[in-house]
C-alpha cells in the first residue's frame, strides 16, 4: 500500500557499497580542481551530497542520519558564506578592494583564493542538500517501526 | 557542433528531452512523473555536455537527476494514493481564464523573441573584447577553467549573492521544517 522509498535488495545495497568511495572520491576532486578542470565547489558539492542521499535509500534512513553529526552539518552550512566573506575582506585589509585577490601576499594569490571560496561554496552546498533531506526523512518511520495497529505516521500527525 | 553524429545526437535528445517533459505534465501516477522528470534531467545534462557546457551538466545530472528526484520521492512517500474516483483534481475542465493567462503570458515572452540577436552573430557580447580579457587573464592568473575564473575572479560578488541566497533559502526551509515537525 505504502511505497517505501529504500530497498532491501542484496543488489542495490552492494552497489552502493562498491560506488560510495568512487563517487566521494570524485565529488572531492572536482571540489578541489575547480581551478584546472571541469567543476568547482557547487558541482563538487553537490555530487558528494548526491551520494549521501543515494547511501541513504538503500542502507536506511535512519541510520544514516544517526551516522551524520548535526553540529559538523552546521558548521559546514555556515562555511561557505564564511570563508567567502573572510578571503573578500582580506583584500581589503592588504590595501586593494573587496574581493581583490591579487593582492594577497601569497604565491598564485588568484588560485588559493578561489581554490578557499570553492571549498567553502562546497561545504555549503553538500552540507545544504544533507541537512534538507534529513528534515524532510524526519518524522518518516520505517515500516519495520509501524506496527499496522498502532497506525503510521499520518495518524500521529493528526493526533497533535 | 559540427560533425553529423552531434547533430544527429543532439536531434535524438532534444526529442527524448521534449517527449519526456510533456509525459511528466500528463502521467497520472506521481512516482511515475517524478521518474520521468529525473530522465528529462539526464537528457538535458547530456545535452549540455553535448553543446560543450560540461560543468552545467554535471550540476544538471547530480541536482536535477539526482538529489530532486531523492527529495520528491521522500515528499510522495508521506502522501497517500487517492481511491479510484476518488480525485482532487478534474483534468478534463480547462478554466477559460487560466488559459488567457496562459496565452498572455506566451505571447508576451514571444515578443521579446525578435529583440534577440541572431544566433552566430558576431554583434552578441559573448564576441566582445571582455570574453577575450576573460580567457587571457584567467591564464595569466593560472586558473585554466575560465569558468571557475568568470565565477569567482570576476563575477565575485554575484557568487557572493549566491552562496548567500543557499543558506538563506536553507535556513527559511528548515525553520518552517522544524515547526512541521516538533509542533
Amino acid at each position: 500500500m505504502t511505497r517505501t522509498p529504500f530497498t532491501d535488495s542484496p543488489v542495490v545495497t552492494t552497489t552502493v557499497r562498491l560506488l560510495a568511495p568512487f563517487v566521494l572520491t570524485y565529488g572531492l576532486f572536482t571540489l578541489f580542481h575547480g581551478t584546472t578542470s571541469v567543476g568547482g565547489g557547487f558541482q563538487g558539492g553537490v555530487v558528494a551530497a548526491a551520494m549521501v542521499v543515494t547511501v541513504a535509500f538503500a542502507l536506511g534512513i535512519r541510520q544514516t542520519v544517526d551516522w551524520l553529526d548535526a553540529r559538523a552539518l552546521w558548521a559546514l552550512v555556515v562555511a561557505g558564506p564564511v570563508v567567502f566573506g573572510v578571503v573578500a575582506l582580506a583584500g581589503i585589509a592588504f590595501g586593494g578592494g573587496f574581493l581583490q585577490f591579487d593582492v594577497l601576499p601569497v604565491a598564485k594569490a588568484s588560485v588559493y583564493a578561489t581554490e578557499a571560496i570553492e571549498v567553502g561554496i562546497g561545504a555549503t552546498v553538500a552540507a545544504v542538500v544533507v541537512v534538507l533531506f534529513v528534515h524532510i526523512a524526519d518524522g518518516y518511520s520505517e515500516p519495520t517501526d509501524v506496527a499496522p495497529a498502532s497506525g503510521g505516521p499520518e495518524e500521529a500527525r493528526a493526533d497533535d | 557542433m559540427t560533425g553529423p553524429f552531434e547533430v544527429a545526437l543532439s536531434v535524438v535528445l532534444l526529442t527524448f528531452v521534449l517527449l519526456v517533459a510533456v509525459l511528466t505534465a500528463v502521467v497520472r501516477d506521481v512516482l511515475t512523473a517524478i521518474v520521468v522528470f529525473a530522465a528529462y534531467s539526464l537528457g538535458l545534462a547530456i545535452l549540455w555536455v553535448l553543446y560543450r557546457a560540461p560543468d552545467v551538466g554535471l550540476t544538471e545530472a547530480a541536482v536535477g537527476a539526482g538529489v530532486t528526484t531523492a527529495l520528491l520521492l521522500l515528499a510522495i512517500s508521506r502522501t497517500v494514493r487517492p481511491l479510484d474516483g476518488d480525485t482532487f483534481v478534474d483534468r478534463r475542465s480547462v478554466r477559460p481564464r487560466s488559459l488567457f493567462v496562459v496565452a498572455l503570458v506566451a505571447g508576451g515572452l514571444l515578443l521579446t523573441v525578435p529583440a534577440l540577436p541572431p544566433v552566430g552573430s558576431v554583434e552578441t557580447p559573448a564576441f566582445g573584447p571582455v570574453a577575450e580579457f576573460y580567457l587571457q587573464d584567467a591564464a595569466e592568473r593560472g586558473i585554466d577553467n575560465a569558468v571557475t575564473a568568470v565565477l569567482v575572479v570576476y563575477r565575485g560578488f554575484d557568487t557572493f549573492g549566491e552562496v548567500a541566497v543557499v543558506f538563506t533559502a536553507a535556513v527559511a526551509a528548515l525553520s518552517v521544517l522544524g515547526r512541521e515537525v516538533t509542533g
